[in-house]
């Protein structure tokens, strides 16, 4: 393939003395979504994973939450993404051993192990595992089940290439027996004489993300994990639920297979424990609550579900309200306990005693019990650490500044995901996006240097009174299709359709010298259509479409027979069955072939100019990496001032300078010379779809109007704290909320430090019928200004009232610092709100302690109110952009779990408060995460539309709106002509006006009405 | 997983159930087929947002005409389902194969005389 | 516009059964707006009547297509040629399209394909809603733009009557009363002084009591 690099970019490196390529250490989500950001930012991106296939614990769990998304079918589209990206270059298994050099062009030393298998010529047909006479525990599904030494991790897994394990094979420990697996592959990509390699990689940076790996609960002696089958960790009853897990997605449990009748999951294993880790894992709450809800879909039978926990912390993104549907609508119970010890039972089940929050002591029996295991760094992630020279935590996870989120400590080396602390699979990608964004502003001027670019030559023109002339290619694929299906037979058959001029059967139709010959047929037979019957087009398609770009053939003039994965593979023991079949298969494609038509793919042009909607620290951030990166970026704020919310925050719970920070940032904002700043800017027009917006803003007070033309549009427009109407606030100064008393501590440290007791009170505003989600924020503010206040005057009482403390991750050590300080807590329940009264002038809060049961009434000081985050009045700004906001008001991104940053709008990107309630240091990679994917896309000057769009047909448009209204995107719009008009440019293709279309003046192209009928006409 | 089950499909693809044309579905039976499965992916999951949902309402109108013009709305058949859950296909296939077989033959195929072998269709 | 609901196909199969070769014809006008009677409907349509016809073992020819309005001769008119090929024809159109075809084809069996129901508006998809009945004198400048005529289920001129109750019709507590509705929007208007004075026995002659209706537009005539 003819591959050549930017010459002009090449100079501008030499100069620069940076190199264009990137490394990212670790396979999983987030070093996936890395790659893919940095690869489509212009950037040759070595992936290194050491395992044999990329993917991570993600490709092993069965559904997301708060969606309950299938994890593999939201995860493989991006595996292949990353397995067929011309600028990815996968390196599994392989390991980082040393690392030398500067930020900007460092040289990365990595041992690739042998796979015992050749990456060029296996074709994944699988048949060394099934020959494999040696059966190993499966690791992919936890150990629950059994894979061979020759093997690949999962069906979906990229690269789908199989991989012999040394450590198990007979061959390696038998000294040179069986080569079962080299005897019968029929490509000859067994070589087992396979050695290490070691590369030096010559990088500009390099982006960590390893992941985690789940804690051992057998360290529990009282948990008896390890001699109890019906014990198991939440990561191995991921794979018992799954579809393609050990017992195919039915709910068992592993001791006999019997269908559990009650399960228990037992939270804060190995987390928030002195003895093992101390802080929190963050997920296993929610994780936990899918399982259980999960569970109860699976199972046909009442099935019960309790969940042992402290405190529950479903702190994200609609993460209550998902907590309340398993609470009220799944019936999952909620017992807030501490387990100490699993005793067995008779035939397998299991025994717990709890004393529940009453101090009533109890006995439970469950057939099976989840223990919620949190994250931790592995061995080989810690070695990873030193051996890149970058400083850990106390935890052993990369130490990282909050106001720098993603940066190691050593320059040019990031992290992003669980590495960088437990975190879940959108923040795990939030972060994977921001380092792409960090390296992007660092590596601006060597875009495009490494990149290969696909070179390809001017397409054939096909005239529409061209006959079809079609050639088909037919695969055996060894004997994965021959064995099966007559193949002969087959391609003599296929010499009788109609328009086929040119049969040929191949042993690998995929292989590299059949697509050199396939090239040279093309022209010799002047073919105008390709038909392959061989695999799946889900994993070959691209590579015969590109034969075809080659062969000077528009790549929509080929169509493919499934006759392996459809035919030869699920028809084994019906032969002749099998051969009727693949030739109806390949008529029903030669059929549809004669009707394709080429597709023309046209450019988007892509205005270069970025805008940066709101001015707080989110936005500051975001317009300060696109800045960075090269892109001019207009900046658009509605106050006066720059800084949002974060102009009252004066400290972080780390202690650092908030106002400082904030300073600085707004200093090097104004200072860009990349960057315009826009003041008392109100947006009030907004057109035109990705590459090519028009803004309109009237400007300071003079209110000028002013028309700004953009590619891409970052929405920051944050949130603010809830004004309580409720504990009589702003009726007493004293009753004050978490930012009001920050501002009294900065502006009067003195006389707070007089105070004698303060009450602070969680969830005000938040968690309510109201507002039912958690505002995430509040519970470590509460414990942040009880920390300082606890500076100010050690024997101050602080006493805070709460419902679950839902300090996440690290913040965890402050919790219990509070704690270890003296700061009071009690827990409150929503239907006994604790009470503050004002007599006359004395502030008093009374509450029902949860240990004791009583009513205790307290005189104070004063009393702060944790009022929770509301969204920004954008109801205007949605409805301009048309993009949509949830019952809160907060917007909506693309995906809930892998696409956090983007709209579902392209070229629209969002982050911060705006999104929903976060920390500082979350807003700032969440802006940089949304900076890297607006910079991807500027970037990406070479992007094409889909062919595959919509298309209508004016003439007899009845301009009745069906489509207008049922496009899921809202693409299609009655023009000034009184027609439909549908902007390719934003078709997703998805057909669904066409066929609700009551004129039927509505196709979409490659799958027209004809060419689908075609398919059933011939088929019967 | 090369679950096996019954060499009786034949599937055509579609970008997305939201592109089966309520005529194709009609089309299918009139051509012969024994029996047609739409296939889309679950609810709330539609990778294009609702196409699966439009599909659902197609294919009970289509179920409706069938049932009033004689050829029976149970030769119809609409799954929910996602790509991890090939053992849930292959038996999807069996059962529906196993209904068609029950059914015989259609009374379009009956009437027409074309070849005797049952052939459900699946769009997905 | 007008709004119509498909027939029932067991309605149609009744009509058509004895017949051979029918040709349906949907109008590109109101009711594919409505999505009663468009070039999908037909299509739909006669691939059922084919279905019907081949299952019970008779050979019949069902062809479909769609014009661009039926209540006009000029697009009714290129049908002409087709028409002899055909024992029947299903019209899809609205009334006025079935009964113009049907002068326009004397000797040709036409069978409406559709129901037509009434004026209305598109609430949204798959929801219409009777806005005017066409009475030829309106008097909405009266009633603060929401007509008594077609919105009161009594088409009271003074109201509203006993029966309004919570601002709902007595026949049904999902139908709105009109005059509830007129009442609300003078005083929106500021004008509810109107109720003051009865408004005058309505003028219906030019409504249905004077026989089917024409109109004659001088103006507009050579």
């Amino acid at each position: 393939m003819p591959q050549e690099k930017d010459v002009t970019a090449q100079e501008s490196a030499q100069r620069s003395g940076n190199v264009g390529a990137v490394m990212v250490v670790g396979g999983g989500v987030a070093g996936i979504q890395a790659a893919l950001d940095m690869a489509n930012s212009g950037f040759y991106v070595y992936l290194v994973e050491n395992k044999p296939a990329i993917g991570g614990v993600m490709a092993q769990l069965d559904k997301t939450f708060p969606t309950n998304d299938c994890s593999m079918c939201i995860l493989s589209p991006k595996l292949v993404e990353c397995g067929r990206h011309l600028n990815i270059e996968i390196l599994a298994p392989a390991t980082v051993q040393g690392i030398n050099g500067v930020p900007g062009h460092f040289t990365v030393k990595i041992t690739q192990p042998a796979r015992y298998i050749d990456l060029a010529k296996c074709i994944g047909c699988g048949v060394c595992a099934e020959k494999c006479p040696k059966k190993v525990p499966d690791e992919f599904n936890q150990g629950l089940g059994t894979r061979k030494s020759a093997y690949v991790m999962y069906p979906q897994a990229v690269p789908l290439k199989y991989a012999i394990d040394k450590a198990s094979c007979i061959y390696f420990k038998k000294g040179g027996k069986c080569k079962a697996c080299e005897k019968f592959c029929p490509t000859g990509a067994v070589d087992l004489e396979q050695k290490d390699q070691v590369r030096d990689l010559e990088v500009g940076a390099v982006i960590l993300t390893p992941g985690f790996r789940t804690f051992d609960p057998s360290q529990y002696p009282t948990y008896h994990y390890a001699h109890f089958p019906n014990v198991v960790t939440s990561l191995e009853f991921e794979r018992i639920l799954s579809a393609s897990g050990p017992f195919g997605g039915h709910l068992v449990r592993p001791s006999d297979h019997a269908e559990p009748k009650k399960i228990a999951w037992l939270q804060c294993v190995g987390s928030r424990d002195v003895k093992y880790h101390t802080y929190c894992s963050s997920v296993c709450c929610m994780y936990a609550i899918k399982e259980a809800v999960i569970s109860k879909e699976h199972a046909s039978y009442p099935l019960d579900t309790a969940i042992f926990f402290m405190d529950m912390r479903t702190f994200g993104k609609d993460f209550e309200l998902y907590y309340n549907r398993a609470k009220d609508e799944h019936g999952v119970r909620f017992v807030r306990s501490r387990i100490h010890s699993i005793d067995p039972l008779a035939d397998g089940d299991l025994q717990v005693r709890y004393a529940d929050e009453s101090g009533e002591e109890k006995i439970e029996t469950f057939n099976l019990i989840v223990l919620s295991v949190g994250m931790e760094v592995s061995q080989a992630s810690r070695e990873l650490s030193s051996t890149l020279g970058v400083d850990a935590n106390s935890h052993d996870f990369v130490a990282t500044s909050p106001f720098a989120p993603v940066s190691a400590s050593r320059p040019g080396i990031y992290v992003s995901g669980a590495m960088q602390g437990p975190k879940d699979i959108p923040e795990s990608v939030m972060q994977a996006s921001a380092a792409a964004g960090a390296v992007s502003a660092s590596l601006g001027d060597v875009r495009w240097t490494e990149t290969r670019l696909k070179k390809t030559p001017e397409p054939k023109a096909i005239r529409p009174e061209d006959a079809p002339r079609i050639g088909v290619f037919v695969c055996n694929c060894g004997i994965n299709i021959g064995g099966i299906v007559n193949v002969p037979d087959l391609a003599e058959y296929v010499k009788t359709l109609p328009n086929v001029a040119y049969v040929e059967e191949n042993l690998f139709t995929c292989s590299q010298d059949t697509q050199v010959q396939m090239t040279k047929i093309i022209e010799e037979h002047n073919l105008n259509r390709v038909v392959v019957a061989a695999c799946t087009p889900i994993t070959h398609e691209s590579l015969f479409r590109e034969t075809l770009t080659d062969a000077g053939l528009n790549k929509y003039l080929f169509e493919m027979a499934n006759i392996r994965n459809q035919d030869s593979w699920v028809h084994m023991k019906e032969q002749d069955k099998a051969t009727d079949k693949a030739k109806d298969l390949v008529r029903m494609a030669v059929a549809r072939a004669s009707l394709l038509k080429p597709l023309m793919e046209k450019p988007l042009s892509i205005n270069q100019r970025a805008l940066v909607i709101g001015g707080g620290i989110a936005g500051l951030n975001a317009a300060l990496n696109l800045g960075d990166q090269g892109f001019e970026t207009i900046l658009l704020e509605k106050e006066p001032q720059l800084g949002g919310n974060a102009r009252r925050v004066h400290k972080t719970i780390e202690g650092l300078d908030v106002q400082a920070y904030l300073d600085g940032l707004i200093e090097q904002v104004k200072a860009h010379n990349k960057i315009q700043v826009l003041t008392s800017a109100l947006v009030v027009g907004f057109i035109g779809y990705k590459g090519n917006f028009t803004t309109e803003v009237l400007v300071g007070p003079g209110m000028y109007e002013r028309k700004i033309d953009h590619g891409i549009t970052v929405v920051a427009t944050g949130a603010h704290e809830y004004h309580p109407k409720e504990f009589l606030y702003g009726e007493h100064e004293r009753v004050m909320t978490q930012l009001e008393l920050g501002d009294f501590l900065h502006r009067e440290k003195d006389s707070a430090a007089k105070w004698d007791r303060v009450v602070m009170v969680q969830c005000v505003g938040s968690r309510n019928d109201e507002s039912p989600n958690c505002s995430r924020l509040c519970c470590q503010g509460a414990v942040k200004y009880a920390l300082q206040l606890k500076g100010l005057n050690p024997d101050m009482d602080v006493v805070i009232l709460y419902r679950d403390m839902r300090t996440y991750g690290f913040l965890e050590d402050y919790y219990r610092e509070a704690r270890e300080k003296g700061v009071l807590f009690s827990r409150f329940e929503p239907d006994r709100l604790p009470q503050v009264n004002n007599d006359n002038g004395q502030l008093s809060v009374t509450f029902v302690d949860h240990v004791l049961g009583r009513p205790i009434n307290m005189a104070v000081d004063a009393v702060v109110l944790s009022a929770g985050a509301r969204a920004a009045d954008t109801e205007e700004l949605a409805s301009l952009l048309k993009i949509p906001r949830n019952a809160g008001g907060f917007f909506i991104e693309a995906h809930a779990k892998l696409r956090p940053v983007d709209f579902a709008s392209e070229g629209i990107f969002l982050c911060g408060m705006a999104h929903s309630p976060k920390l500082i240091n979350e807003s700032i990679a969440q802006a940089m995460a949304a900076a890297s994917r607006a910079g991807a896309f500027l970037a990406d000057v070479n992007q094409t539309i889909s062919g595959i769009t919509a298309h209508v047909e004016p003439d007899r448009c009845a301009a009745c709106l069906v489509c207008v209204r049922t496009c899921p995107y809202g693409i299609p719009q009655i023009s000034r002509d009184n027609v439909s008009e549908i902007n390719e440019a934003l078709c997703q293709g998805c057909g669904t006006c066409a066929s609700e279309c009551p004129a039927k003046i509505i196709q979409v192209a490659h799958f027209e009405d004809d060419q689908i009928s075609a398919k059933i006409k011939t088929l019967y | 997983m090369r679950l096996q089950y019954p060499p009786s499909v034949r599937i055509i693809e579609v970008p997305c159930t939201g592109k089966v044309d309520i005529m194709h579905l009609l089309m299918a039976f009139e051509y012969g087929a024994d029996g047609v499965i739409v296939m889309g992916c679950l609810e709330g999951d539609c990778h294009y947002g609702a196409g699966n949902l439009y599909a659902k309402k197609r294919g009970n109108r289509v179920k409706e005409i069938l049932d009033k013009v004689g050829v029976g709305g149970e030769r119809l058949a609409m799954y929910n389902l996602t790509s991890g859950m090939g053992g849930r296909f292959a038996e999807i296939i069996r059962e529906i194969t196993e209904k068609v077989m029950e059914l015989g033959p259609s009374p379009i195929r009956v009437a027409t005389g074309k070849a005797v072998r049952p052939i459900a269709e699946v769009t997905t | 516009m007008i709004k119509a609901v498909p027939k029932p196909l067991e309605e149609v199969l009744d009509l058509v059964k004895d017949f051979t070769k029918v040709l349906i014809v949907g109008c590109d006008g109101c009711v594919t707006v409505c999505e009663a009677g468009g070039s999908k409907e037909a299509k739909v349509l006669a691939s059922a009547l084919r279905l019907y016809f081949t299952q019970a073992g008779k050979q019949a020819q069902i062809d479909e297509t769609s014009l661009t309005r039926q209540c006009e001769k000029e697009y009714l008119a290129q049908l002409s040629d087709k028409m002899d090929a055909y024992d029947a024809v299903v019209s899809l159109a609205c009334g006025c399209g079935v009964q113009y075809m049907a002068e326009m084809y004397n000797n040709k069996i036409i069978y409406p394909g559709v129901d037509t129901c009434f004026l209305g508006v598109n609430e949204e998809r798959g929801l219409y809603a009777e806005r005017c009945q066409a009475c030829g004198r309106c008097i909405l400048a009266e009633t603060g733009g929401v007509c008594p005529i077609a919105r009161c289920s009594k088409r009271m001129l003074n109201g509203p009557c006993g029966g309004s109750d919570q601002g709902k019709c007595e026949i049904s507590k999902d139908v709105p009363c009109g005059w509830e509705l007129i009442y609300e929007r003078l005083k929106t208007l500021g004008q509810l002084d109107r109720f003051e004075k009865p408004v005058d026995p309505k003028d219906w002659t030019t409504s249905r009591d004077g026989g089917p209706r024409t109109i004659v537009r001088e103006d507009l005539r050579i």
